[in-house]
C-alpha cells in the first residue's frame, strides 16, 4: 500500500516536472516567433523605402537651391485677390453647411437600420445598415466628388451631395452605437403604456440619443468645412475651386492667399463647432 | 362562471424559460379581484418581476393563461396586444421616465396608445388630456414641478410622476414593480401609502412586486409568496407567520 502511494506521488512529481520544461521551451519557441516576426516588419519596411523613395524618385531635381526657390514661391503672398476670397469662402461654409443638414438627414433611416436592438427586420436590415455605413466612409469624399459631377455637372451641388454622401457613414454609426447603448427603461415604460413601435423610438429612444446626434452633427460640419475646400479641384465648387485657378494659373502667391483663407476657415470653424458642442453637451 | 362574476385577472399555469432550460416560472396560478392590492414577495430570482411582466407581454411566457376581463392575452397578436396595454397602468423600481423631458410631457406620455403617430410626433396632445394630467399632478403634488426636466426631480418625485403617467392611462389594472427599492425608508412608505390611497380613490386592483416584506403586510390585501418559479403562499397579510415565511425564504433560511 505504502509502496503504491510512493509510486503515485512520484509519478505525480514527474509529470509536474515535465510540465515545468515544455513550458520552459515554449517560451523559447516564444522567443524565435517574436524574432521572426519583428525581422519580417523590418525587412517590409526596408523593401518599401527602397521601391517607392529611392526608387521611384527623381534624385537630380532635388537640390538644395532648387528645393529652396520652389518653396519660397509660395511666399511672395498675393495679397491682391485676398479680398475676391470671401465669395469662394462663403460658398464654402454654405456647402459644407448644407451637406451636413442633408448627410444627418439621410443617416436617420440609416442608423435605425444599423442598430442591431430596433432594426426592423433584424439580422438582415442590420446587415444593409452596416454594408451603408462603410460604404459611405470608404469612399473617399473626392472620389464621391468625382462621381456627382459625373451625375449632376460642375458645381457647388455636387460638392453638397459628395459631402452629404461621405457623412452619412460616420453621424449614422455614432448615432446606431448610442442606440444600441439607451437605458432600457424608457423603452419598456413606453411599451406597457401601448405605444407602437414609431412612438417607443421617438418617445424611448430619441430623447436618450439626442446629444449624441446633435454632438455629431456639429463635429461633422466641422470636418465638412475641411472638405468642402478641396471639392473644388474636382469642379465641385468653393474655395477649392479658387485653389485651383490659382494653381492653373501657375501663381504660387495666390495658391498660398488660398490656403491662408482655408487656414483661417478651418480655425474659424473649429472654433464654432467647439463652442456649439459645449452647449449642447 | 359567468363573465361578471369573473376575476379581472385569471393567471393560470404560467411558464417561462428564458434560455433553452432554465425555467423562471414553472406554473403559477392565482385570480386578483375587482379592487385588491395584491403584493408578490419572495426572495431575489424567484420570478417576481417575470410574473408581473408577462401579464403585459412585456415578457413572453412559454406557457399558459393570463385572462384579463375575460381575454386570453396570449393569445392576442401585436397590435391588440397594444392596445389591451393601455388598460394596463405599471409603476417601476427605477421609474423609467424620460430624462429629457418635462414632468408634464413625461405624464401625458401615458397617452400614447390612443394617439396617431402624427399627433404624437408633434406631442398635440387633447386640451382633455392636459387637463388630466395637471389634475393627475396636483394630486400626487407635484402641481409647481409641471416644467420642470425629470431628471430634475428627486427620486421620490420622478416616481411620483411615474405613478401620474400610470394613471392618465385611466388603468384597469396596476401592475408595480418593487417601487420603493431605489427609495429611501421614509419615502418608499410614502409612495407605498400614495399608491394604496390611489388605488381606492380610483377603484384600481393592483399587483404589486415587493421585496421588502414588512411594506407588503401593511399595505396589501393579499399575499403571494414566490420562490424558484413556484407558488409558495397565498393569503391575507395576517397568515405569513413564522412559519410561511420560513417557507418562501427557505433557501435563505437554511
Amino acid at each position: 500500500m505504502v509502496a503504491a502511494a510512493e509510486a503515485l506521488a512520484l509519478a505525480a512529481e514527474q509529470r509536474h516536472a515535465q510540465r515545468i520544461a515544455e513550458l520552459a521551451a515554449s517560451r523559447k519557441s516564444a522567443r524565435i516567433r517574436r524574432w521572426a516576426r519583428n525581422g519580417l516588419i523590418a525587412a517590409l519596411v526596408l523593401w518599401s523605402v527602397e521601391a517607392i523613395v529611392i526608387g521611384d524618385t527623381d534624385w537630380s531635381r532635388i537640390t538644395l537651391p532648387g528645393v529652396w526657390s520652389a518653396a519660397t514661391r509660395f511666399i511672395d503672398f498675393d495679397a491682391s485677390i485676398l479680398l475676391e476670397m470671401w465669395q469662394p469662402a462663403l460658398e464654402t461654409v454654405l456647402m459644407a453647411t448644407l451637406a451636413t443638414l442633408l448627410g444627418a438627414f439621410m443617416a436617420i433611416p440609416v442608423a435605425w437600420l444599423g442598430a442591431n436592438n430596433i432594426s426592423p427586420l433584424g439580422r438582415f436590415t442590420y446587415l444593409m445598415g452596416r454594408v451603408l455605413m462603410t460604404l459611405s466612409r470608404s469612399v473617399h469624399e473626392v472620389v464621391w466628388g468625382l462621381v456627382f459631377v459625373a451625375a449632376v455637372g460642375l458645381g457647388a451641388l455636387a460638392g453638397v451631395l459628395a459631402m452629404a454622401v461621405r457623412s452619412i457613414g460616420f453621424i449614422s454609426k455614432t448615432v446606431a452605437e448610442a442606440i444600441e447603448d439607451v437605458n432600457p427603461g424608457p423603452v419598456e415604460a413606453m411599451r406597457a403604456v401601448g405605444a407602437n413601435r414609431f412612438q417607443v423610438l421617438m418617445f424611448g429612444i430619441v430623447p436618450q440619443v439626442l446629444p449624441t446626434i446633435i454632438g455629431n452633427v456639429i463635429f461633422e460640419w466641422d470636418v465638412n468645412i475641411r472638405r468642402s475646400t478641396i471639392m473644388g479641384l474636382v469642379g465641385a465648387g468653393g474655395l477649392g475651386l479658387a485653389l485651383h485657378r490659382q494653381m492653373a494659373a501657375y501663381n504660387y502667391g495666390g495658391i498660398a492667399t488660398v490656403i491662408f483663407t482655408i487656414l483661417l476657415l478651418i480655425i474659424a470653424g473649429e472654433l464654432i463647432s467647439a463652442w456649439a458642442r459645449r452647449r449642447v453637451i | 362562471m359567468s363573465a361578471s362574476t369573473a376575476p379581472l385577472l385569471s393567471v393560470r399555469d404560467l411558464k417561462v424559460s428564458y434560455t433553452a432550460g432554465k425555467q423562471i416560472l414553472k406554473g403559477i396560478s392565482f385570480d386578483v379581484g375587482a379592487t385588491e392590492f395584491v403584493a408578490i414577495i419572495g426572495p431575489s430570482g424567484a420570478g417576481k418581476s417575470t410574473l408581473i411582466r408577462c401579464v403585459n407581454r412585456l415578457v413572453e411566457p412559454t406557457g399558459g393563461e393570463v385572462r384579463f376581463g375575460g381575454v386570453d392575452l396570449l393569445k392576442l397578436d401585436e397590435a391588440e396586444m397594444r392596445r389591451q396595454r393601455r388598460n394596463i397602468g405599471m409603476i417601476f423600481q427605477e421609474f423609467n421616465l424620460i430624462d429629457r423631458l418635462s414632468v408634464m410631457d413625461n405624464v401625458l406620455t401615458g397617452r400614447l396608445g390612443y394617439m396617431g403617430n402624427w399627433r404624437s410626433l408633434f406631442r398635440l396632445y387633447s386640451k382633455d388630456d392636459i387637463a388630466k394630467a395637471v389634475a393627475l399632478l396636483d394630486r400626487v403634488g407635484l402641481i409647481d414641478h409641471l416644467d420642470k426636466r425629470a431628471d430634475a426631480l428627486s427620486g421620490g418625485q420622478r416616481q411620483r410622476v411615474g405613478i401620474a403617467r400610470a394613471l392618465i392611462q385611466a388603468p384597469r389594472l396596476l401592475l408595480v414593480d418593487e417601487p420603493t427599492s431605489a427609495l429611501d425608508p421614509k419615502i418608499s412608505r410614502e409612495v407605498m401609502g400614495m399608491i394604496r390611497g390611489i388605488a381606492r380613490e380610483f377603484q384600481v386592483p393592483v399587483l404589486c412586486n415587493i421585496h421588502d416584506v414588512d411594506l407588503a403586510l401593511e399595505f396589501c390585501d393579499r399575499v403571494i409568496g414566490l420562490q424558484d418559479g413556484l407558488k409558495k403562499f397565498d393569503g391575507p397579510p395576517a397568515g405569513v407567520d413564522k412559519h410561511a415565511l420560513a417557507d418562501i425564504y427557505s433557501m435563505e433560511v437554511l
